[in-house]
């Protein structure tokens, strides 16, 4: 039975669901020191002194980490600008960034020790929060311009301004020109699994366990940190409890690490919920739309500017800001565009890759402002889409070109929520197309091994977060291999033992390593086959390879059985290497071409309470172009859960600062998430199967798909039911209410 | 957490006494719900903390005498939204109790302690002054009995004196058809903290009785006897005056992170006029 495209049960689901699996948290190190991090109650200071005597003096207190104790100048480090300090250097520059380190016996001892190390600072008044701010005229610089080496953009606080487009948007004759401006708020990951860190020395190494997405990126920037050969740094990475890319780029083991070296011993820090709001986030952004059209309703040209505000260290926000920007027309034909995409430094949390990449920040704006053009030329906001809607096949961006038959996604997700049926009072529809580019490089290796006994092992550098990974690497290896789901054995999450995978993002690892993996698996095919010319002393071109099994001229055996018979005495096995290569494009503006898109179109219908402006969100639907389904229900799963983390952004979460530049809200009781209760009463997440994918069986990667267009659906079937565009994220009931108060002139 | 002394006395004089010896830096343990977050985050620092589950005179019971139903202080709120004899008689407090926290906060917290705690945005407040409930209070001096209204004072604060403990809530059942509901405003249907609460109870004497929290720094009972608001026959639009005089107590905080002072003054009247409809249907039910 094949077992690619059915939905077996996932691996490693059973120990997570029954809380067996061995989270981070739950490794128990021997001799290990707990640490907690001492932080301050301002998001500026300047940082005069540190008394640690008093801390110190604590029974049970090993030492107190500050700047003073690491090497001088500050290590610092990042995966495009080595930009972040291993602890606060002189001068906090967000709220929660840490000061100094407190290892201890017990967490307790930790906890009592952070509360007698003696910081002594003047805060810093006044501090870039918004973009505002950061562009206004003579700003105060969040980082140093010393650290920008030669940058022409040194004296801002513009990391990068990126210009991108093609044609030109001036000579285009429009019949309409829209014009608008959107928010998007900041965002936290919200993994249930909170950051988590441990190192321990290691002989003239290092270990460190930590709950990276990228174990091999940080053993790299371990290794030059510590200037360590790769080989002396061994990164354990147990599987994470969510990582959402808020656990891409490593944070603080940079810090930890430098204490097991003081130490000599094991240490551990394990962040509270509370201080990844400190950690991780997604960019807000403040984006400019400027879209022509012809009086039917087709683009003429589009003009698009992107203010990301991504925090005090640039972390991976850069990449962010360029790979959205690129694609910021969203999937369709346009003759002219123009884009400008910025990478702004603020004093705020430092924002990171989280799921969409920076596109679900752009395409609220561009596709609220399609509806604004749709209403005014009178042309039914489905159509509109559809008119300009890249065909298949063709180069809508140069360089790229559509890879899927996206009309036919959005022509289901219209189906599916009734787009043409009578509205009851109060309600509206909203419909949204988006799509993200998925890896422009990756290097993805696997090792398989077909044991003696017909089991097989899969070596797989790929972090499974829950998005089920082991599944489908092991449903790959089973059809390859003919061995059953159950006698396979996929490992992951350690350096010394699995391959290198440049990462897990982007959607990518079913299509690369998938690729790697099947490739290993041919590998094995092919050496069993060579096994099986020389044991029958038969021809190679007399045999067949059929997923697991070898078409012989006078009958079929199983791999594992020829394995067994070419092996016997002494046993052994059969392993086999495969290697999957997305290379650069050295003539792409990102390096690359997409290895994919991950389209999808989402329609909603919602129910407005016009008294107290609640939304009920009474049927959600996604349609995501997947190429193939290697695994259906995952693959369902892992939409319903991107279109429930973009209702998020989308009705309730964002970050609340003070004047001073403090989260008002972190945590779980101020900053809201969607709860069961909270969800669509009806919501549907379909899969485009066209088989026209790179990855193996022809998928194309899914995650991401479902909360690109999110907040546009939503806030347009809003503005539908109250006849008011919204152009601030959350939709919370009390910014709809408001809404509903203004007169017709927006007052 | 700090250091603290855990003491679990037997008798309700046993706790008393400690309460006197220790006063400010005692703090009582029955479902712990709030007191164990405050602990964790050093938000109290007490020296003594009093278990009161090993007290047999405050053992989980809802009784009725005398048309009187009393729930003792260590009953949790899955109980109370459980039990008939509230579901009959107090349907509002009923669906206060079940929106307090989330499913196991309810299985542990307190009707006595919800109040103690002394939140302005306690959910069953507003549902305690509609039905006039009395608090039963242990001290140094013996019993005494004070209706809810007098012993919620503001933030954190209640009547109790020194020495005092809540043995018991007691609820008059009506004796007259009376119709009441509660509703509050959240930011999301899951578990959330109101940003209002509001509970209102009518009869066939034309008494209307609002409560509502979470709007100032503890929760006003408003009583109408002008028979406007009770009268199922006045349409709507005619009782939105008479119904906003009832707010006049309401001065929500600015600072306030869950909504605007002027969005909760509005949901004020939404929300009063919504539950006052409610009430006056359930009302009409009792009568048939």
């Amino acid at each position: 039975m094949k077992s690619v495209g059915s939905s077996p049960r996932r691996g490693g689901g059973l120990g997570r669901v029954t809380g067996h699996q061995q989270y981070l948290a739950d490794i128990k190190l021997p001799d290990v020191l707990q640490v907690k991090l001492v932080t301050l109650p301002v998001a500026r200071a300047k940082i005069n002194s540190i008394d640690v005597t008093e801390a110190e003096a604590l029974p049970g207190v090993a030492f107190v980490m500050t700047s003073a104790d690491l090497p001088q100048p500050m290590p610092r480090f990042g995966p495009q600008f080595q930009d972040r300090p291993v602890l606060a250097d002189g001068e906090t520059k967000y709220h929660g960034e840490a000061v100094a380190a407190v290892a201890a016996e017990t967490k307790e001892i930790a906890e009592e020790a952070v509360r007698l190390v003696k910081v002594h600072y003047d805060e810093l008044h006044g501090g870039v929060y918004s973009v505002a701010e950061a562009l206004a005229d003579n700003p105060l610089l969040v980082q140093d311009p010393k650290l920008r080496g030669d940058s022409p953009l040194a004296h801002t606080n513009i990391i990068d301004e990126k210009h991108f487009g093609w044609g030109d948007i001036d000579s285009q004759e429009s019949d309409l020109i829209v014009e608008d401006t959107f928010q998007f708020p900041m965002v936290t990951h919200f993994a249930i699994e909170p950051h988590g860190f441990m190192a321990a020395p290691d002989g003239d190494g290092i270990e460190i366990w930590s709950t990276i997405q990228h174990p091999y990126l940080l053993q790299k920037i371990m290794a030059k940190l510590l200037d360590m050969p790769l080989a002396m740094v061994r990164v354990h990475a147990p599987d994470p409890g969510g990582g959402f890319g808020g656990k891409q780029i490593p944070k603080l083991e940079p810090l930890i690490a430098y204490m097991a070296l003081r130490a000599q011993r094991p240490v551990r820090l394990i962040l509270t919920l509370d201080e990844t709001f400190q950690t991780v986030r997604r960019s807000s952004a403040e984006v400019r739309v400027r879209l022509g059209f012809t009086e039917n309703g087709v683009f003429t040209f589009q003009d698009i500017e992107t203010n990301f505000l991504v925090g005090a260290y640039v972390d991976i926000a850069d990449r962010v800001v360029s790979k959205s920007s690129y694609s910021a027309a969203g999937p369709y034909s346009v003759p002219a565009v123009k884009i400008i995409g910025r990478t702004i430094v603020s004093h705020t949390t430092p924002s990171t890759a989280f799921r969409g990449f920076g596109i679900p920040q752009i395409s609220w704006a561009r596709e609220s402002v399609i509806d604004e053009a749709a209403l005014r030329l009178g042309v039914d906001r489905l159509d509109i889409r559809l008119r300009n809607l890249a065909r298949y096949r063709e180069e809508f961006i140069p360089l790229e070109e559509a890879d899927g038959d996206w009309e036919q996604t959005v022509r289901t997700a219209a189906k599916r929520i009734g787009w043409n049926d009578p509205l009851p009072p109060n309600r509206g529809r909203g419909i949204a197309c988006g799509m993200k580019s998925g890896p422009t490089t990756g290097l993805s290796y696997s090792t398989v091994r077909l044991l003696y006994d017909g089991s097989a092992m899969v070596y797989a550098g790929t972090s499974d977060m829950g998005q089920g990974a082991r599944t489908v690497f092991a449903q790959i290896a089973s059809d390859e291999l003919g061995v059953p789901l159950e006698n396979i054995a996929v490992v992951m999450g350690d350096t010394a033992v699995v391959p290198y995978d440049q990462q897990t993002s982007a959607s990518r690892s079913s299509v690369l390593m998938g690729t790697a993996v099947q490739r290993a698996c041919q590998d094995i095919q092919g050496k069993v086959l060579t096994m099986a010319t020389e044991l029958y002393g038969i021809n190679e071109d007399a045999v067949k390879t059929v997923g697991g099994r070898l078409l012989l001229p006078d009958r079929e055996v199983t791999l594992t059985e020829v394995m067994q018979e070419a092996l016997a005495p002494l046993g052994g096995e059969v392993i086999g290497n495969g290697e999957m290569r997305k290379e650069k494009d050295p003539n792409h503006p990102l390096g690359g071409t997409a290895a994919f898109f991950e389209f999808n179109c989402t329609a909603s219908e919602v129910e407005v309470d016009m008294e107290t402006g609640h939304v009920t969100l009474i049927k959600h639907v996604t349609v995501g172009d997947v190429g193939r389904s290697l695994n259906p229900k995952q693959v369902t799963a892992q939409d319903d859960g991107a279109a429930i983390q973009g209702l998020g952004h989308t009705l309730m979460e964002h970050y609340i600062f003070d004047d001073a530049g403090r989260v008002r809200n972190i945590g779980a009781i101020d900053y809201r998430i969607l709860t069961s209760m909270d969800l669509p009463l009806e919501m549907h997440s379909e899969s485009i199967e066209n088989a026209d994918g790179p990855g193996p069986y022809g998928i194309k990667g899914v995650s991401e798909g479902s909360l690109l267009v999110t907040a546009p659906a939503v806030g347009a079937a809003v503005r539908e039911a109250t006849g008011k565009v919204i152009r601030d994220l959350p939709l919370t009931p009390q910014r709809v209410w408001e809404a509903l108060q203004e007169d017709e002139n927006g007052s | 957490m700090n250091r603290f002394q855990y003491a679990r006395p037997e008798t309700v004089a046993e706790a008393v006494a400690l309460l006197e010896e220790y006063g400010d830096d005692a703090r009582l343990l029955a479902g712990g719900t709030d007191l164990v977050i405050e602990l964790r985050n050093r938000w109290v620092e007490p020296k003594v903390v009093i278990d009161l589950k090993h007290i047999p005179e405050l053992t989980p019971s809802i009784t009725v005498r005398d048309d009187v139903l009393s729930i003792s202080a260590s009953t949790v709120m899955t109980d109370i939204a459980e039990d008939e004899l509230v579901q009959r008689h107090f349907p509002a407090l009923v669906e206060a109790a079940v929106v307090v926290g989330s499913v196991q906060i309810r299985a542990r917290a307190t009707l006595a302690g919800n109040i103690c705690n002394g939140s302005p945005a306690a959910d069953t407040s507003p549902p305690l002054l509609v039905y006039d409930a009395v608090v039963v209070i242990a001290g140094p001096e013996g019993t005494r009995r004070t209706p809810v209204d007098d012993f919620i004072v503001g933030p954190g604060k209640t009547s109790l004196g020194r020495g005092e403990l809540v043995t018991a809530v007691e609820l008059p059942i009506p004796q007259r058809p009376f119709g009441a509901a509660y509703t509050r405003l959240t930011r999301r249907r899951g578990t959330d903290l109101a940003s209002i609460t509001l509970c209102c109870g009518v009869d066939t004497d034309g008494h209307t009785r609002l409560a509502y929290g979470s709007v100032g720094p503890r929760a006003f009972l408003e009583i109408d006897d002008t028979g406007t608001l009770a009268d199922p026959s006045v349409s709507i639009e005619e009782k939105v005056a008479p119904l906003d005089q009832l707010f006049h107590r309401a001065s929500p905080s600015p600072k306030s992170l869950r909504a605007s002072p002027d969005y909760r003054l509005a949901m004020l009247r939404v929300l009063g006029a919504r539950a006052l409809e409610t009430a006056l249907g359930r009302l009409t039910k009792e009568q048939v």
